[in-house]
């Protein structure tokens, strides 16, 4: 079966429901990261210099 | 066209590719401009790494005053993940994904802990340093986040390493593999050398502001590079709708890696060799300062030396794979080189000849080119089919965990030893004669697997252990 006629891809992406559930999870799980990360960088800053006064 | 143009032309014509640096490392299925995107991973591991060992170091004990001991202690933290780069590479080889990737998932964490620990590392310096108004704060808080900040780019530097070296081996055809260990070694050198000239000339007016933007700004190129490294480079593999067989665990794989083709003997010939080429890493600079009496241009000299062998090492050992010749034999050729050259820097100071240190600093170098190049390649084509990951980081945590522990062991030889026999030449020449002894001990080591590969050659070639046996057995793992 080709991609064209595969009734799961959904089009005109050509993506599967699950290949696109498995794309957010990447981008959910960096924004995560992203947030942690940004959290832990704020906490130090303001310990060096509150909100560099 | 004028005569001139051409004249040059047919000068052009005439050479072909053969100076374009790495122009045969390219096949039609990987062309040389994907090669070296693909190689700009390198280039983040060699920036990371210079930033950690090199401009960190020095920045936090001169500029920040941060005690030796622990300044040494937060470089040592990203070598507990080089252990680890093994389990990576077999999850790299077995990972489940709905979009058929197997390495790229792996990249995208990777290059995101090293941009995270990055991100943080500036601040956890100047909170660890108690700079502003951080004086009061309590020094577990620099510590952890410091020790936080360093583990995440060690851990991020090795994961997008093995794997993407794991995806380099995926996508070259066999024949062209040594090129292109060729040039991801190179790569690796230019990421460092260029770097560690940047961070040297934007930190030269040291302010804790520049030193925010110097490394924030690496992290940003980080991402950059290894985005651009890894677009579009691996393809996605169908995935079936049926039962997929479940992939074996880490214990059940490795038990099988080792058991299978010598692995662990030619693991135990990676680690001890590259132990031996790594111990005088940090000791030359200052031996030529301290016990040959030159000025600091001459030992800054010297540490271009040593790299210029590096690729001049690397580059031979390209040519002489690509046309089949074995590459662990190659390897334990660059052991050998080490051994004379390693006497060559011991001799020095008795006879009081900077030419020879010289000599020897750029030999050291070659072979440790050789050897490094030799073992990548040998890896490469010894990885078992399903299992390149778990090869490449089995060689890369062997390695880098040898490198980490001989460049800390030889600083405390010297300093043992030139503290009990009171004089600083006897400290050097016992890590250079130690690494003589590990050389031998490497070749020990190498010699049942150089036997099993001539026999092996001799078998399938009526006899001839001719490096055309080699490549038909590279070609045919």
């Amino acid at each position: 079966m080709s991609d064209l006629d595969d009734p799961d891809r959904v089009w005109p992406t050509g993506l599967t429901i699950r290949e696109s559930e498995e794309l957010h999870k990447h981008v959910i799980d960096g924004a995560r990261v992203f947030f942690v990360i940004s959290l832990i960088a704020h906490t130090l800053v303001y310990m060096y210099s509150p909100w560099l006064k | 066209m004028n005569r001139a143009s051409r004249f040059m032309m047919r000068q052009w014509i005439g050479m072909g590719t053969r100076f374009l640096p790495f122009a045969d490392a390219a096949t039609p299925d990987l062309p040389l401009s994907r090669l070296l995107r693909l190689s700009l991973f390198q280039v983040a591991v060699g920036m990371a790494l210079t930033l950690l060992i090199g401009t960190l170091n020095r920045v936090m004990i001169v500029e920040l005053h941060v005690p030796a001991s622990l300044v040494g202690a937060m470089i040592a933290l990203p070598l507990l993940f080089a252990p680890f780069r093994a389990v990576i590479g077999h999850k790299s080889d077995h990972h489940r994904s709905e979009l058929g990737w197997r390495r790229v998932p792996f990249i995208y964490r990777g290059a995101m802990l090293q941009f995270g620990g990055l991100a943080i590392l500036p601040f956890a310096l100047l909170v660890l340093a108690h700079l502003g108004d951080s004086a009061d704060a309590p020094a577990w808080v620099g510590q952890a986040a410091a020790a936080l900040a360093f583990l995440l780019v060690g851990a991020g530097l090795h994961t997008v390493q093995t794997v993407g070296l794991a995806l380099a081996t995926d996508l070259a055809a066999p024949e062209s593999r040594p090129k292109v260990v060729g040039l991801m070694y190179v790569m690796l050198l230019v990421g460092m050398i260029a770097s560690a000239l940047l961070f040297g000339a934007m930190l030269a007016d040291f302010t804790p502001g520049r030193l925010v933007q110097v490394i924030q700004a690496s992290a940003v190129l980080t991402v950059v590079l290894i985005g651009v490294a890894a677009w579009k480079q691996e393809p996605r593999r169908s995935t079936s709708r049926l039962p997929q067989p479940v992939p074996p665990d880490f214990r059940t794989a490795w038990t099988g890696f080792l058991a299978g083709d010598r692995a662990l003997n030619f693991l135990l010939v990676t680690g001890i060799g590259t132990m031996a080429f790594t111990m005088e890493d940090v000791l030359l600079e200052p031996y030529g300062g301290q016990v040959l009496g030159l000025a600091v241009g001459q030992t800054t000299r010297l540490t271009a030396t040593l790299a210029i062998g590096g690729i001049a090492g690397f580059g031979v050992a390209s040519r002489v794979l690509a046309r089949g010749y074995d590459p662990l034999r190659l390897a334990c050729i660059g052991v050998v080189l080490g051994i004379p050259a390693f006497a060559a820097v011991i001799l020095a100071q008795p006879l009081a000849s900077v030419l020879l240190f010289a000599a020897g600093t750029a030999a050291i170098g070659a072979g440790a080119g050789l050897f490094g190049h030799g073992t990548l390649t040998a890896t490469m084509n010894r990885a078992p089919p399903g299992q390149v990951g778990l090869a490449l980081g089995a060689w890369g945590a062997s390695q880098a965990t040898a490198a980490g522990l001989g460049v800390a062991l030889g600083g405390v030889i010297r300093d043992l030893v030139a503290a009990v026999s009171r004089n600083p030449a006897s400290g050097y020449h016992a890590v250079y004669g130690l690494e003589i002894v590990l050389l031998f001990v490497t070749l020990a080591t190498a010699a049942p697997l150089l036997v099993a590969t001539s026999r092996s050659a001799g078998r399938s070639h009526g006899g001839s252990p001719g490096g055309a046996g080699i490549i038909q057995e590279g070609r045919a793992i």
